[in-house]
């Protein structure tokens, strides 16, 4: 029973130390200019090129997205924006902002005006019509262009 | 340069006048009478809600509804002969963009109004007096010979 226990004390300390020099090891090629000079190679190289081209080819990113909007993900944060106060509070702002109340006036005011335009356009050709067709029944001449 | 208004025929620099037809007249007057007719029964919803809460009575029934009727047409000469006399036009021809004017360009006098809107309603019968605007060269009708008038395009400076 004893040995077992000093066994496995003895293990864990080794997996500690183990760990703690890779990662002191990791630090140390990371800082150094070998590791600038190698990422530098990579993405100076083909290398990216050749990667991007894979990506599109076997329509990873796509597959990706398909997979994230597929899982709840999307859906659990979406429900939790929506549950969020501060986007209310958000949207409030946005909407009642000079330039979105003057664009959304603008607008209105700009429809209301080309309907209008399109009313007096068709109602003076209307006028002329009418025109030609009681002067036509009343057998005179038609009135000159304007 | 009165002269030249009355027989449309106007200076090289300036805009052609056009007179303004059927269809387009009456598309103004119908705008004119909806403002007339919602004004008027907003009124009317108002009135008849006060006098719900009040005792009724047959007699007073019967004033109110002269009272009304009076107050009504009163109304209606009021906005035309108002409008017609101050910017020579009514929301529906600023919608429109026509303008009614003198024959020789000048703003109408109350009684002009007034013979305008009498001619109106002499030309109801058959619609006959609204006729002359298809076949005259200014596109008058009775009332418009009536009280002198002619109505032209207003486009808006700037406007379409």
């Amino acid at each position: 029973m004893y040995v077992p226990a000093v066994a496995r004390r003895t293990g864990q300390a080794l997996t500690d130390s183990a760990q703690s020099l890779a990662l002191s090891s990791l630090d140390t090629i990371l800082g150094s200019t070998l590791a600038r000079e190698a990422v530098d190679r990579v993405l100076a190289s083909a290398l990216v090129e050749h990667v991007m081209r894979d990506l599109v080819r076997y329509r990873v990113i796509e597959r990706a997205t398909d997979e994230l909007l597929e899982s709840s993900v999307v859906d659990e944060a979406i429900a939790r924006l929506l549950e969020s106060e501060e986007l209310w509070v958000l949207v409030d702002e946005i909407a009642r902002s000079p330039a979105v109340t003057d664009a959304i006036s603008h607008q209105g005011a700009g429809l209301a005006d080309q309907v209008a335009a399109v009313v007096r356009d068709r109602s003076r050709n209307a006028d002329a019509r009418l025109e030609r067709v009681a002067r036509r029944a009343l057998r005179r001449d038609a009135r000159p262009a304007e | 340069m009165t002269a030249r208004r009355v027989h449309g025929v106007s200076p090289p620099d300036a805009q052609p006048t056009t007179y303004i037809g059927l269809v387009t007249r009456v598309i103004a007057f119908a705008i004119d009478a909806a403002v007339i007719n919602v004004v008027a029964l907003l009124v009317a919803v108002v009135i008849a809600l006060v006098s719900s809460v009040l005792p009724t009575s047959h007699t007073r029934d019967k004033v109110l509804v002269a009272i009304g009727a009076a107050v009504f047409a009163v109304w209606i000469v009021g906005y035309f002969v108002a409008f017609w006399t101050t910017t020579g036009q009514t929301p529906g021809n600023r919608l429109m963009q026509i303008r009614v004017e003198r024959a020789d360009g000048s703003r109408l006098l109350p009684r002009h109004a007034l013979a305008r809107l009498l001619g109106i309603l002499a030309s109801l019968p058959l619609l006959l007096g609204f006729m002359p605007i298809l076949v005259t060269e200014r596109r008058r009708g009775l009332h418009d010979w009536m009280a002198g008038t002619v109505v032209k395009a207003a486009p808006r400076e700037g406007g379409p």
